[in-house]
């Protein structure tokens, strides 16, 4: 996984999937990241293969923690049609942007 | 090996243990997907899959406790061409599968797994045992076609043996798959019956709606345990339905007698058609089953009456007094019971719509049946003509004839019974039918192929102990002669050369699978003019009368002495004898099948123009068997 600090964007990629294996360690890198207030936060699913539910609950909590700052965008990259399909099932577009680029 | 060429799908199964940490759940997943990957599920679909296993596995190993924590769960993937199946088996205490899950909101972080799940499969399950609990879910699929190759014209001419093998084995393997089927279609016609006895017993509701509306009822009352109680068939007893637990799941309670105690609070309350309250901290009555889920339970004990009709008693409660049941969840409790004493009535109605359709079904399958069992077309002759009648007393019947080209000049006639009825005896004489094809591309030798239809079959039928009579013929139509064979079956009718008149031809033999190595000896005669030869089952000679008297081949051989100058077509002869037989038997009910084969002949007018015309003769010209309905 790679996290990278662009100003106000903070774009997240290399992520080969997001499990119960690495969720918590993902959601735990990222929110370390969160006090540079970014104003975008970019999550590039394009090599992301496989996600379940605590992948997904890593996103939610993202979310949750990013709630209180007004403003933040919120954005998923290039998801695979699979994942695309999981992200619709848990209605995860109202929360965030998802993005074919 | 040859070209790989696209095979049907063939069921499979992976079965995979795992150690009890996420690591080892992907493991597992990926596992999985893999094999459902290797049986040709579509890339797109393996996603789901994976995901169910994953989120299956998850739980099982994030709800663990104590010394369960160590145990591997398993998780299992069974394929088949219509459905994947796949088992996630845990060591948890378990949980009750709601029957509806929503989606928790975004600010919940956890929860989303079963929700997934359900999403992407058709049906899932959870089935508690004692050590270990397994959820189950199923997703139909549409099965992969298998590319149909269109077969060759055969090549007219005489067979090798080679090419004969060939075609024998390619016939039984198609008459295997026929068989296959036929049973297939049994299976599923006995589940069918197993399901409606099910729904016959009146512990209908414990295998599906009674559990259903439990865990619904146990969930809205927040109690502790509950359990379902339904009137056994007899009306005497009171039998556990369903129960929240294990230890619950307790004998049968005898209903009290008049005049007679009841042991228990159910049977109580059963007997006097009226609720009861209880708690168990102030009787003494050790022998109460209710003791099951602990010394002090308290709750609420409800009888279900449909329409003064006692129907089961449901009882519910807490372990302890400390938090009896409120008023609203006794409330809730009695609308339940009324609830489930109407459904069970409901049932009933259903059972008889089910009883309904099966009933039509089992129609139309022996139907299909009976197409298998006669020959779509018979050989066109020439000269002759062939004609087949059949007639069964019962939807499925073992009673068939076929009829056989073996060249331009000569046919093979065959008419068998096989002992019995119903699918057994169908499946038996469709083998046997696509036996006789195969052996007489061999042998123009009735009694060969006698000999080699007992040597297929003899196994087979000795174990289900089962026989097979049957009259095979050959006609050589160029010099008249006929050869015959008979397999414990009756003689043969026909015109002798020189005569004005029927005879029968005497042939013996033992019928097909009563000893392994039977010999047969053929008997020949020559035919006269017209040719009339008339092979049948004794479905015809034991036709009785509304007196009981038979039909009997005396009369039959003086029947066709009347009618075989009359210059009948195949087709006309056959009509008439099934018209004689329906009118000899009256209003008598038909006890045995019959079929039977005729063989005319055209008679030459002194022009030599032929008498009736093979382009307009319907025997001739569409020679499939006609069903005579009595």
């Amino acid at each position: 996984m790679k996290i990278e600090n662009q100003g106000k964007c903070l774009s997240i990629s290399d992520i080969p999937e997001l499990t119960a294996v690495n969720s918590a360690h993902f959601r735990d890198e990222v929110r370390a990241v969160l006090p540079n207030s970014p104003s975008v936060i970019e999550i590039d699913l394009s090599q992301t293969r496989f996600v379940d539910s605590s992948g997904l609950g890593a996103l939610f909590a993202l979310y949750r923690a990013t709630a209180q700052c007004q403003g933040v965008v919120l954005r998923l990259l290039n998801p695979r049609p699979e994942v695309q399909q999981l992200l619709e099932l848990t209605q995860m577009q109202q929360l965030f942007e998802i993005v074919q680029r | 090996m040859a070209a790989a060429q696209a095979q049907p799908a063939q069921p499979a199964a992976l079965r995979v243990p795992f150690s009890p940490d996420p690591q080892s759940v992907r493991t597992a997943a990926e596992a999985i997907r893999k094999f459902l990957g290797e049986q040709g599920v579509p890339e797109k679909e393996l996603f789901s899959f994976e995901l169910c296993v994953a989120e299956a596995g998850n739980n099982a190993i994030a709800y663990a406790e104590g010394p369960a924590r160590a145990l591997k769960p398993v998780a299992e993937a069974l394929f088949t061409p219509d459905q994947i199946e796949l088992r996630m088996t845990d060591h948890t205490a378990g949980f009750v599968l709601p029957e509806r899950i929503v989606l928790p909101p975004p600010q919940k972080e956890r929860g989303r797994g079963l929700y997934l799940i359900k999403s992407v499969m058709d049906e899932v399950r959870y089935v508690r045992g004692a050590a270990e609990n397994t959820l189950i879910m199923r997703k139909r699929r549409r099965a992969i076609q298998a590319t149909a190759k269109e077969r060759e014209p055969g090549m007219p001419g005489a067979l090798s043996l080679e090419e004969s093998q060939r075609q024998l084995s390619e016939s039984k393997s198609a008459r295997a798959s026929m068989a296959g089927e036929l049973l297939f279609r049994s299976d599923t016609l006995s589940a069918i019956f197993r399901c409606c006895a099910e729904l016959g017993r009146s512990d209908v509701l414990a295998d599906d709606f009674g559990k259903r509306l439990l865990v619904d009822l146990f969930h809205l009352t927040t109690a502790d345990w509950c359990v379902l109680r339904l009137l056994s068939v007899d009306g005497k007893q009171l039998v556990v339905a369903a129960a929240s637990e294990s230890e619950l799941v307790a004998e049968a309670l005898n209903l009290p007698l008049p005049g007679e105690a009841p042991r228990g609070i159910e049977a109580a309350v059963a007997a006097s058609q009226t609720a009861a309250r209880f708690d168990l901290r102030e009787g003494r009555d050790r022998s109460e089953p209710l003791r099951a889920v602990g010394p002090g339970a308290t709750g609420l004990v409800c009888p279900l009456v449909f329409g003064g009709v006692l129907v089961g008693t449901i009882a519910v409660g807490r372990r302890g007094g400390d938090f009896p049941l409120g008023k609203l969840q006794e409330e809730v409790v009695r609308i339940f019971a009324e609830f489930l004493a109407i459904q069970n009535v409901n049932l009933r109605h259903h059972r008889d719509e089910v009883r309904r359709h099966v009933f039509a079904r089992e129609l139309e399958i022996a139907q299909e049946i009976q197409h298998l069992l006669l020959p779509r077309t018979l050989p066109q002759l020439e000269r002759f003509g062939l004609a087949g009648g059949w007639q069964s007393a019962r939807e499925v019947g073992g009673d068939f004839y076929d009829a056989l080209a073996v060249d331009v000049q000569s046919l093979v006639l065959m008419v068998a019974d096989v002992m019995g009825k119903g699918v057994p005896a169908a499946l038996f004489a469709a083998t046997m039918r696509g036996m006789l094809r195969g052996l007489a591309a061999r042998t123009n030798d009735p009694a060969k192929i006698l000999s080699g239809l007992n040597r297929l079959l003899y196994a087979e039928l000795s174990a289900v102990n089962m026989f097979i009579t049957a009259q095979v013929v050959h006609v050589d139509l160029q010099t008249r002669q006929i050869t015959a064979a008979s397999a414990g079956h009756c003689p043969l009718l026909y015109v002798p050369a020189g005569l004005h008149a029927v005879q029968a031809l005497p042939t013996k033999g033992i019928p097909i699978g009563v000893l392994p190595d039977t010999v047969y000896s053929p008997a020949t005669a020559v035919l006269g003019e017209p040719a009339t030869l008339l092979l049948y089952t004794d479905g015809l000679t034991d036709t009785r009368n509304p007196a009981g008297r038979l039909f009997g081949q005396r009369h039959l051989t003086k029947w066709l002495g009347e009618n075989a100058f009359a210059g009948h077509t195949a087709g006309g002869l056959r009509d008439q004898l099934a018209r004689e037989l329906n009118r000899f038997r009256g209003a008598a009910e038909m006890t045995d099948d019959q079929a039977f084969l005729v063989l005319t002949e055209a008679r030459m007018n002194p022009d030599g123009a032929r008498e009736f015309d093979a382009q307009r003769d319907p025997a001739l010209l569409d020679s499939a068997s006609v069903r005579i309905i009595g």
